[in-house]
């Protein structure tokens, strides 16, 4: 009795784990074999590192990863600085002890997917959209054309403003938790010792939430360097991001680039992996050193 | 469905038990019409088709179904697959395990698909051109539909709708131009006006085909041996420089393309572009009923003429009952059920039969059919088809614009 007990927990996961395991680890070991050329089905079987050199080698590939390192870099930025001064404001609130209605308000972005956060962009900052509507009747522009170039722009900026509002709340939720572990004490007790907010924001609020901020920029800059939703968007058709360019490499029906695509998914997989253990150690770290 | 399951299993076991019936190979197609009608009276015949579209799947359930019943008084089963590569893998498995008696009578299949049937020898003998309403009303030689994305068609599949490519502008906010040439002038003088969907993008595609077409003409893509495909990346080169030509006019000055059809579509309902596009012509009549197109929206077609592409239906080379097929296949091109069929009432696909071929009261029976306003006329658009070049020059070119338009 108490056997089965024990184990139908197990049998319970076990249809999710099965699934899990069949069609995400078989899919990326499938992607694995085929970015190595291991492709039975057009009667490739053996395996060499060519796809990679290819991919390395395409102008298109480079220009991609410029372009990504861009955006997920100036995203990261702007999401980190934005989620910290959320995260301050909340503490602000916690100090005059106000009821969490921000952490709801903050939560709200968290729970739109990304294609509708891409769509919204395109709804209200396209030439056509919202904003320029609004323009148009107050006389601002006599034509969408002369609406600033927002979405789709070639920099990035339209991927870039939408992961900053995107993330911000993401990584103030990450930050908050250790903030609303200050107790409203320290504040008395800088103050005693003549500090001023800001002294007390710059020596002990943004030291104690360093780890989680690394963890949770880390998180960020991973995600917007290989999320596909946004970028297909609000990018422009040359250069593409890195995924949106390997999808297109994918779909292009000939099987050798599919090799390709899936060589340039792969090294997205690995340095996703790779920046993901590092997030994973400084949470670890942060969380184990605690408040000595 | 459960019905059309256990109807599907029935006709199986029925086959299994009575192997000593006549498969598709062995039938006379050079017999009496009348002897196929006769001998289809009171049998099954299972139609495969992809079964992803409602108002396809009513036209079937509410006219052809008990149409053919009463007429014929054959049982039309439509078994609907996700997927028209499901039914070429089925007849495929039918024939490596031998079995010469297999499920399916009819299939719906075009370009990529009958390409692989007719590669595994999974049609029948060629019977198209033995039917009395094809050899009435339709034309097996016109390019368009002797050649089927660059495979010869040979009689293997009979031709059954046609799709056809149009451009469509609102004629209370613009003009449009005649031809691709005269676009090279409109959009200088409208810059910023006209743009298509990046390529892959199905329609983007088709845009820029025509744009070859005119640029490096189609001849050389219709010959029987296949190109290299340095060859085809030299003859394209005249097609990227219009192409390049053009970019600076073009919306956002060329710098960004819509990602897709359906953002071209949005950038033309909001006004920020004159001119969309669709390789489908009753589209933008559809749109302006639904609201999202203004009432002024018109399509045109190039004076060059526009890709047109054919669907057909074609009889697996181990159907359990030719002749029904043949009866069932030949109704679906009378004028009755082409009519119906182009009703966008019921679907809204174009016919495959002439009309100038039909009688006074057939063509009556399209003409009284309204296809909106936005819609070009039947006739107009029957007289400038142009035949899709083989798809593996499609894949190529796709990959070309890429390169030489969208990076330079």
């Amino acid at each position: 009795m108490s056997m089965w007990r024990r184990n139908k927990y197990a049998l319970f996961v076990l249809p999710a784990f099965l699934l899990t395991i069949t069609l995400f680890f078989g899919g990326l070991a499938d992607g694995l074999l085929k970015s190595f050329g291991y492709f039975p089905a057009i009667g490739q079987d053996t395996l060499r590192l060519s796809f990679y050199q290819q991919a390395l080698a395409e102008r298109a590939f480079q220009d991609s990863l410029f372009l990504n390192l861009r955006v997920a870099l100036l995203s990261t930025i702007f999401a980190s600085i934005l989620g910290i001064t959320l995260a301050l404001v909340l503490y602000a609130f916690q100090l005059r002890s106000k009821r969490p209605w921000l952490l709801r308000l903050l939560q709200l972005p968290l729970t739109i997917p990304h294609l509708a956060a891409g769509y919204f962009m395109v709804l209200v900052f396209s030439q056509s959209g919202l904003m320029a509507r609004l323009a148009y009747a107050v006389g601002w522009i006599d034509a969408p054309a002369e609406f600033p170039v927002i979405v789709n722009d070639a920099f990035g900026w339209g991927m870039v403003v939408t992961y900053a509002w995107k993330e911000a709340p993401f990584v103030a939720l990450l930050l908050y938790p250790v903030l609303a572990r200050i107790g409203s004490g320290w504040y008395d007790t800088a103050r005693i010792y003549g500090a001023r907010p800001w002294n007390y924001i710059s020596t002990i609020l943004l030291p104690a939430i360093r780890p989680a901020l690394l963890t949770a920029s880390l998180i960020v800059f991973v995600y917007t360097l290989t999320a596909f939703e946004v970028p297909y968007l609000l990018g422009v058709t040359y250069p593409a991001t890195l995924p949106v360019y390997a999808y297109q490499l994918y779909t292009s029906g000939n099987f050798e680039d599919r090799s390709q695509a899936l060589a340039i998914f792969w090294l997205l997989t690995v340095v996703t992996l790779l920046f993901g253990w590092i997030a994973y150690r400084f949470y670890r770290k942060s969380y184990d050193r605690g408040w000595e | 469905m459960k019905k059309v399951v256990l109807n599907g299993t029935l006709a199986v076991l029925v086959i299994a038990g009575c192997s000593e019936q006549t498969a598709q190979q062995e039938i006379d197609l050079n017999q009496e019409w009348s002897t196929f009608e006769e001998q289809a009276k009171g049998t099954e015949v299972n139609l495969y088709m992809w079964g992803g579209s409602d108002s396809i799947n009513q036209y079937f359930d509410n006219w052809v179904i008990p149409r053919v019943e009463e007429t014929y008084d054959i049982t039309l089963n439509r078994v609907p697959v996700t997927d028209t590569k499901e039914i070429l893998t089925q007849v495929l498995d039918e024939k490596t395990a031998g079995k010469n008696e297999g499920s399916i009578d009819i299939m719906w299949i075009n370009g990529e698909n009958f390409k692989t049937a007719k590669d595994n020898e999974l049609l029948g003998k060629p019977f198209s051109d033995k039917l009395p309403n094809v050899q009435n009303f339709v034309d097996l030689e016109v390019p368009q539909i002797a050649s089927d994305f660059g495979i010869p068609v040979e009689n293997l599949q009979a031709p059954w709708g046609t799709a056809q490519f149009v451009m469509t502008y609102d004629e209370a906010r613009s003009d449009y131009p005649k031809s691709l040439a005269d676009l090279e002038d409109w959009v200088q003088q409208y810059p910023g006006k006209f743009t298509y969907p990046a390529l892959p993008d199905f329609t983007g595609s088709a845009f820029v085909r025509h744009v070859i077409y005119q640029e490096v003409g189609s001849e050389v893509f219709f010959e029987e041996a296949l190109m290299e495909r340095e060859e085809v990346e030299e003859l394209l080169e005249p097609a990227w420089t219009y192409l390049n030509a053009i970019e600076p006019y073009l919306w956002r000055e060329g710098e960004t393309y819509p990602e897709s059809l359906a953002r071209l579509d949005q950038l033309f309902a909001n006004g920020e572009v004159d001119f969309t596009m669709a390789y489908d012509p009753i589209k933008a009549a559809a749109e302006v009923q639904n609201g999202r197109f203004p009432e002024t929206t018109r399509n045109f077609i190039w004076d060059e003429g526009t890709l047109s592409n054919t669907h057909y239906l074609a009889i697996p080379y181990n159907s359990p009952n030719p002749q029904g097929a043949l009866v069932v296949i030949n109704e679906l091109l009378s004028a009755e059920a082409q009519a119906a069929k182009m009703d966008p009432a019921n679907w809204g696909d174009l016919p495959v039969v002439e009309l100038a071929k039909l009688s006074e009261e057939e063509q009556q029976l399209f003409s009284a059919i309204d296809l909106g306003e936005a819609t070009v006329p039947i006739r107009e658009m029957e007289q400038n088809r142009l035949p899709e070049i083989p798809s593996i020059y499609v894949e190529w070119i796709e990959e070309s614009w890429l390169e030489h338009v969208a990076q330079e």
